[in-house]
């Protein structure tokens, strides 16, 4: 193995333990010591932001829709176009981050994004209202570098807490938008003096600010990886800078991908259909004032609070006993319960029944988003920003889905649709059945005798660019995800010779049919 | 002991029941008010500027008597079913307590039954739609118990269009330019340095 340039780079203290790669092998909530829980914060607050800036609509509706004359199917629409920008530009922002590192690329969205919300503040029309709201949901691409930075700067057995974490209290900006806009609307109301139709105008500034602020943060106060920035790195030859196709290629061939990307779509896509639906059915079905319903709605975004990050150490704490065969099987079990309860609510006649469903249900489904990126840092090594791209965009296709099927038109009643989407949801759980890694198994098999996770990371990259030492954090990853065998698999690990990019498919359907009547562990 | 407590919690539960179920409909009021509204600019009314000019009185032919429990009126501002097309959120129901009809109140004054007109200036957060006036009569207990409209039952008729304001100002198209185009260019700002941190590091 090479040696690099600069020696002290080894030496190098970090304030916290770290493993062979330099990522934080421990979770320090109130550190803020770089580079580690400084990514993490600089992360979660700039996705929050962004979370804040994509809903700070919904909750002003009742005066914006006065103002731009919209009608139920003009504001419906602006809700689908709020989620649909952000599918292409996680996967986007997946290849990006691989490419140029998390810092640019969410530092560049953003600044990119802060102007349709600034822009919002002129909106007059039902036709320039969709475009703010489609432009501005962009910016939710933003997960995908908050996840990305956290698989980069953790150790495998904190990384689920890690994305969890940052992914959950981003997401909280979805609630507390609920409560932040009607507040600095009513603010500038009473102190400016303004009318109402001039008052909300003035409060988007006040998102679009604070998502400017977070750009500036994340380029001046946070690098990439533990060691530095990829421009840095790549200059100083520690880092191989990467090929966009090869890139590409070995993600959307990776079949385990595809399957988190639809089931993530029926955990944090029915979190974004309901943050726009759950308001309007509160109002309409059960007689609330628009400002409880607002505060119902609010609950259902701040249980993020704790049942994403929740379900991101659940993840951690399974894949310590049980490994990775613990965290898929976790994964499966939460999000089926969470279906359910997405059904019950839909049955519930009563208000306070609802809102208790309604609380469960998002602390399961909240929490089944966490447990799904607890699996995604493993899918695969050089390929992590595209696949974690492909899962978040797979996230809003299921929340464009589930809106246009469900929540359109006059179909079905908004209850009906809730308790259909719950059916869907557990259908669409079930393909989770197939994920399997033949270094640690699947929900019902176990893992390959002899296959080890070198074959599996170090299968992404060409005997030509081992040869150029490519390859070597995929090699330090395998060494650090040894730990997903669980407490069972303490076995020495034998370097094999596969190198092709499809053996890893190849693979798979040798071992799926061969499991049939090979070994259980 | 625990009997009377369950009483009392049913008695609650139910006393709350049936005051949601006594709400007045509006099928049961007659329109026992005639109601005019005319403006000197005709019909198409601009929202903090335009004044409207609304007079109502006791409609003779219904029996002397009939308005011996108005107390007070409510002069409101109503959207015509063209405006409530696709918009929920101004839906008619029979249930004075669930209708969304008549959202804007115009002025509430002590009944008289005649000699009463009452100019408004239309307000500035009128939203633009077409409107009609509604007069609502209440008793001392604040239950309505007869109304009056400018326009006809199908509502179709001596509707007021109005226009509102934009709510923008001059000010705010220029902070939302200025910042937008501060923020696209703190990123070109952003790539120059970082290439520069690039070319520096090259040299070490």
């Amino acid at each position: 193995m090479e040696i690099s340039h600069n020696s002290d780079y080894n030496d190098r203290k970090f304030a916290l333990p770290v493993d062979s790669e330099h990522k934080a092998t421990e979770f320090r909530l109130f550190s803020i010591a770089t580079p580690h829980m400084r990514a993490f914060h600089l992360s979660w607050i700039s996705f929050f932001s962004c979370f804040v800036s994509t809903f700070a609509a919904p909750p002003l509706l009742p005066i914006i829709r006065d103002n731009l004359n919209l009608t139920a199917t003009d504001i419906g629409n602006a809700g689908i176009a709020a989620v649909s920008g952000a599918v292409f530009a996680r996967v986007a922002m997946g290849t990006a981050c691989d490419l140029f590192g998390p810092r640019l690329a969410s530092s560049s969205l953003i600044l990119l994004t802060a102007p349709a919300v600034y822009l919002s503040a002129i909106a007059n029309s039902p036709a320039t209202f969709l475009m703010v709201r489609f432009f501005t949901g962009f910016s939710l691409a933003t997960f995908v570098s908050t996840q990305f930075w956290m698989s980069s700067m953790f150790s495998p057995n904190v990384v689920g807490t890690a994305n969890g974490l940052s992914g959950g209290w981003g997401n909280l900006g979805g609630g507390a938008t609920q409560l932040i806009m009607p507040l600095v609307y009513s603010l500038i109301q009473t102190n400016i003096g303004s009318t109402k139709f001039t008052a909300w105008r003035i409060a988007f500034f006040i998102p679009a600010f604070f998502q400017t602020l977070g750009a500036y943060g994340i380029f001046f106060l946070g690098q990439d990886m533990p060691d530095g920035n990829y421009v840095r790195l790549e200059k100083a030859g520690e880092k191989h800078k990467d090929n966009f196709s090869q890139v590409f290629y070995h993600a959307i061939t990776n079949y385990r991908g595809w399957i988190l990307a639809l089931t993530y779509g029926y955990c944090f896509g029915v979190e974004l259909t309901i943050d726009n639906i759950i308001a309007q059915y509160f109002y309409d079905r059960f007689d609330v004032n628009l400002h409880t319903a607002g505060i119902i709605a609010a609950s259902f975004g701040l249980a993020n609070l704790f049942s994403r990050p929740g379900g991101g150490m659940l993840s951690d704490l399974m894949a310590k006993r049980f490994g990775m065969r613990g965290r898929l099987w976790t994964l499966w079990v939460v999000q089926m319960i969470g279906g359910l309860l997405c059904f019950l609510l839909g049955k519930i006649g009563s208000l306070n029944g609802s809102v208790v469903v309604m609380l469960v249900f998002s602390v399961f489904v909240q929490a089944a988003c966490g447990l799904t990126f607890g699996v995604v840092p493993f899918v695969s090594r050089r390929s992590l920003g595209v696949i974690s791209g492909m899962t978040g965009g797979g996230g809003n296709v299921g929340a464009v889905l589930t809106q246009v099927i469900f929540f359109r038109g006059s179909r079905y009643s908004t209850e009906e649709g809730i308790s259909l989407m719950g059916v869907m949801i557990m259908c669409c759980t079930l393909v989770i059945l197939f994920i399997y890694f033949p270094q640690w198994g699947g929900l019902f098999c176990g893992p390959r005798k002899g296959v080890t996770e070198e074959d599996y990371y170090l299968s992404e990259w060409t005997a030509a660019e081992k040869e150029q030492g490519f390859h070597k954090m995929s090699l330090k990853f395998s060494e650090n995800s040894r730990r997903e065998r669980g407490k069972k698999g303490a076995s020495v690990p034998i370097l094999s010779e596969k190198e092709t990019p499809s053996t890893v498919v190849k693979l798979y359907f040798a071992l799926f049919s061969s499991s049939m009547f090979g070994e259980e562990s | 002991m625990e009997l009377p407590f369950v009483f009392l919690i049913s008695y609650l539960i139910l006393s709350c029941f049936a005051a949601s179920c006594h709400g007045v409909t509006f099928s049961s009021l007659q329109k026992t008010l005639i109601v005019s509204a005319s403006s000197p600019l005709g019909h198409d009314l601009k929202a903090g500027k335009d004044e409207l000019t609304i007079k109502w009185e006791f409609n003779q032919t219904f029996p002397p008597g009939t308005d011996s429990s108005y107390k007070t009126v409510k002069l409101k501002l109503c959207y015509a079913p063209e405006s409530q097309k696709d918009r929920p959120w101004r839906k008619t129901v029979d249930n004075l307590k669930k209708d969304k009809t008549c959202q804007h109140l115009i002025v509430a004054r002590p009944y008289n039954p005649s000699n009463n007109s009452f100019t408004w200036t239309v307000e500035r957060d009128i939203p633009s739609a077409k409107f009609f006036v509604r007069v609502y009569a209440y008793d001392g207990q604040e239950v309505a118990v007869g109304y009056g409209q400018n326009t006809d039952h199908s509502k179709t008729v001596g509707l007021f269009s109005v226009h509102a304001i934009t709510g923008r100002h001059a000010s705010i198209d220029v902070a939302s330019a200025c910042f937008s185009l501060f923020s696209v260019g703190s990123l070109a700002g952003f790539f120059y340095l970082e290439r520069r941190k690039g070319k520096v590091s090259e040299y070490k």
